[in-house]
């Protein structure tokens, strides 16, 4: 039945997360960008919202956690800062990867490790380092040798790689694509040192080499019958739309205060229509934005055209936020293109954040 | 709690209003070509097809909500429809704003809505038609020339804005019943339209035409406006419901040329045009949710409260933008052959451009939703 009214459980939720990014993550996003790193105390405040570890509490219970009720934090985290979110949707991204297709050893043996105080980094390792990747033609690949697996390929633009304990890695089987729960301190395995990136600068995304893994048949996710790899794809397809409603918001939002404070010409550009439409334009596609990217994560708890919904989703929203991150910036003029405004920054991420395929997930 | 499912009799409504498209759609070149004639109050196929408002008041606990079923039912609008709406807008004008008297004497009578004029279409304040009251005869002397009025040819008459005398420098809207046949209210005929030629939307003129007191609503600007909230969303379903027909036909069309929309692969492995049907699609999409929000809005609280104006009017910006840049980009992507009359598409194409001017204009409805997002009155921002 079609109803768009939160829980009362997902509206405190939301409300939390909003205190919680306005207050921590939004004073400390610039920062962490220029020092292209996340500090540890950051780490562990992002940790401190619990919501990787209620992931884990909620999971056997009767009622596990919403995929809605992830898209609509990782909203609120992204609408203060969308790198601080990515760093918290990463390790989200690999427990719910566990929590949906690992076995009983490998959510007895890897979660555990994520009911900790302190910040746990984790990642799926999707994306690869060729031009026009596509995640349909991966090229890294898992051979069968015996009862084990052999992974080769490179792998890039991990979040938090050099912190990461372990890796969900997809490979192609064949035809077929897989993922393997490949531990970082594995012989073969080498995460290669930042090259610093256009945007998501405190991610510290980097390239993670699979020499000639060795791989245990339980290493791959799902063990012997593997697991559906498009799912993982689908997830991150509904995270980032979610991600990208909030980064549009807060662009919205710091933009709306200047535009009327701003006077050109005899009046205040927010009076002028050409701008004040384009904001319209805005509110307008990020309450879509929100609503697809609930509807994807709806469609993924309750295997409604899953692929479908999360792609639909992930295309409006990356379409809308690069015009949406562009126009502010245009409306900001000169001071939209320097560092004393956060909205070149959020130009930058605007233009990542709808290229990413498995750095976040619902 | 946050669902988008469909109900089983949301399914069903949607089921019936297709299989009414697909029965219909036959007639659709007729009207398209006889644009003088008005459709009948039901086809011959209403023998053999539920009358779907009727099944949705039936099975109304089966559904999402009532508003909210209408809704699904319009954003698969395709023409002809097999029954004619029973209510114009004016009927439904004096349905909230008329006294008891009135709903008595006019209450059985279908009123289209009179307001646009030659000089006044998306600024009403323009309008300059004028009522002056008679003391000597207790009549109201009514006199302009209203254009665009959908339902007219069909309708008992209309409800007309007009503009009262001036009272301190300021000339306010009146609102009256004008019956068909009352002597002074000449009838035009027919608007020569690109699109929607199914469409009934009739000129007429008012000239010295006299009406009772009785006649005048209670209904200023202001109260008219509200059934806007309504209809706005209803409108861009409509328009959006022809967009995505001829989105679905140029999938088709496409498919059978070798074009497949796959949803797995990243943008990286589409070519071109499975890349324009996948942002095509996104779009029908969230405009679709933002249609369906407001309806949910408005089911949950009131039609006519106003309380969904600016969701009417994001509904409605997003609906016309969207039936504009779908049909034309489909257009595009099926390539000559699609201008063609044999097939409908080039109709559709025609159709769904008017959506995002009556009822209306995206800038209009733009300016609602501005005024409101940046806090502004009309004066601050127009």
């Amino acid at each position: 039945m079609i109803d768009f009214e939160m829980t009362e459980e997902q509206a405190m939720a939301r409300d939390a997360m909003r205190d919680f990014a306005a207050a921590e993550l939004r004073p400390a996003a610039r920062a962490s960008d220029d020092g292209a790193t996340i500090a540890p105390e950051l780490r562990n405040k992002l940790w401190s919202t619990g919501l990787v570890q209620s992931m884990l509490d909620e999971a056997d219970s009767d009622q596990p956690r919403s995929r809605i009720l992830n898209a609509i934090v990782l909203e609120e985290l992204a609408a203060a800062d969308a790198s601080l979110a990515l760093a918290l949707a990463a390790p989200m991204s690999f427990v719910q990867a566990i929590l949906d297709h690992g076995n009983a050893s490998q959510r007895a043996t890897l979660l555990p490790a994520f009911q900790g105080l302190d910040f746990k980094a984790a990642a799926l390792a999707v994306m690869e380092p060729t031009f026009g990747f596509d995640v349909s033609a991966t090229s890294t690949v898992a051979a069968r040798a015996g009862d084990t697996w052999k992974l080769d390929g490179r792998k890039c633009m991990v979040p938090l790689a050099g912190a990461c304990s372990h890796f969900i890695v997809t490979a192609r089987d064949g035809e077929r694509l897989r993922a393997f729960v490949v531990a970082a301190n594995q012989p073969g395995v080498k995460v290669l040192p930042p090259k610093g990136t256009l945007a998501l600068r405190a991610l510290e995304m980097s390239e993670v080499v699979l020499d000639a893994v060795t791989l245990g048949a339980d290493q791959q996710l799902g063990g012997e019958e593997g697991c559906d790899v498009q799912c993982l794809v689908d997830s991150g397809r509904a995270a980032l739309a979610a991600v990208m409603t909030g980064m549009s918001r807060g662009v919205l939002e710091y933009a709306i205060p200047y535009l009327k404070d701003r006077v050109a010409h005899g009046s205040p550009l927010a009076r002028k229509q050409v701008i004040a439409f384009r904001l319209v334009d805005a509110h307008m596609a990020i309450q879509a934005m929100r609503w697809m990217a609930w509807r994807a994560a709806w469609s993924i708890e309750s295997n409604e055209e899953p692929t479908r919904h999360a792609q639909l989703a992930f295309t409006y929203a990356s379409e809308q936020t690069m015009t949406i991150a562009d126009e502010a910036l245009q409306a900001f003029g000169g001071h939209g293109f320097v560092r004393a405004h956060p909205i070149e920054m959020w130009y930058r991420n605007a233009r990542a954040l709808g290229l990413l395929e498995g750095v976040a997930g619902v | 709690m946050i669902d988008f499912s469909l109900t089983a009799g949301d399914r069903r409504l949607i089921e019936v209003t297709r299989l009414e498209n697909e029965a219909m759609r036959k007639h659709a070149r007729y009207y398209d070509q006889h644009e003088d004639e008005i459709e009948p109050a039901s086809f011959p196929e209403s023998s053999e097809l539920p009358d779907k408002m009727e099944l949705m008041r039936e099975i109304e606990d089966q559904t999402s909500g009532l508003v909210i079923a209408e809704s699904l039912m319009d954003l698969e609008y395709a023409d002809p429809r097999l029954r004619r709406t029973e209510h114009g807008l004016g009927d439904m004008i004096v349905g909230y704003a008329g006294t008891p008297e009135q709903l008595e004497r006019f209450g059985h009578l279908v009123l289209a809505i009179a307001l646009t004029e030659p000089g006044a279409g998306s600024d009403p304040r323009a309008i300059t038609g004028s009522a002056r009251y008679d003391e000597a005869t207790g009549e109201w002397v009514l006199n302009g020339e209203k254009i665009y009025c959908s339902k007219f040819g069909q309708a008992d008459g209309a409800v007309v804005l007009l503009k009262g005398e001036s009272e301190g420098g300021h000339r306010p809207f009146l609102a009256f019943i004008v019956e068909k046949g009352t002597p002074g209210l000449v009838q035009l005929g027919q608007v020569k339209k690109m699109g929607i030629r199914n469409w009934d939307t009739e000129d007429f003129v008012l000239q010295d035409c006299r009406v009772p007191a009785i006649n005048k609503v209670d209904a200023d600007f202001g109260k008219t406006m509200v059934v806007f909230n309504g209809t706005r969303p209803k409108v861009a379903a409509m328009g959006l419901s022809i967009a995505r027909t001829l989105m679905d036909f140029t999938r088709d069309k496409l498919k059978e040329a070798g074009v497949n929309v796959h949803y797995a692969a990243g943008r990286a492995k589409r070519s071109q045009l499975e890349d324009r049907l996948l942002r095509l699609e996104a779009l029908h999409e969230a405009t679709k949710l933002s249609i369906l929000n407001c309806k949910w809005r408005e089911q949950n609280e009131g039609t006519n409260t106003g309380a969904t104006k600016v969701d009417a009017a994001i509904a409605k910006a997003m609906g016309g933008g969207a039936a504009r840049r779908i049909t034309q980009e489909c257009m595009e992507m099926l390539g000559p052959l699609g201008l063609s009359e044999e097939f409908l598409a080039e109709k559709w194409y025609r159709d769904a451009r008017i959506f995002d001017i009556f009822e209306g204009a995206g800038e209009v409805n733009r300016l609602i939703v501005a005024r409101w997002l940046l806090d502004y009155s009309s004066k601050e921002l127009n």
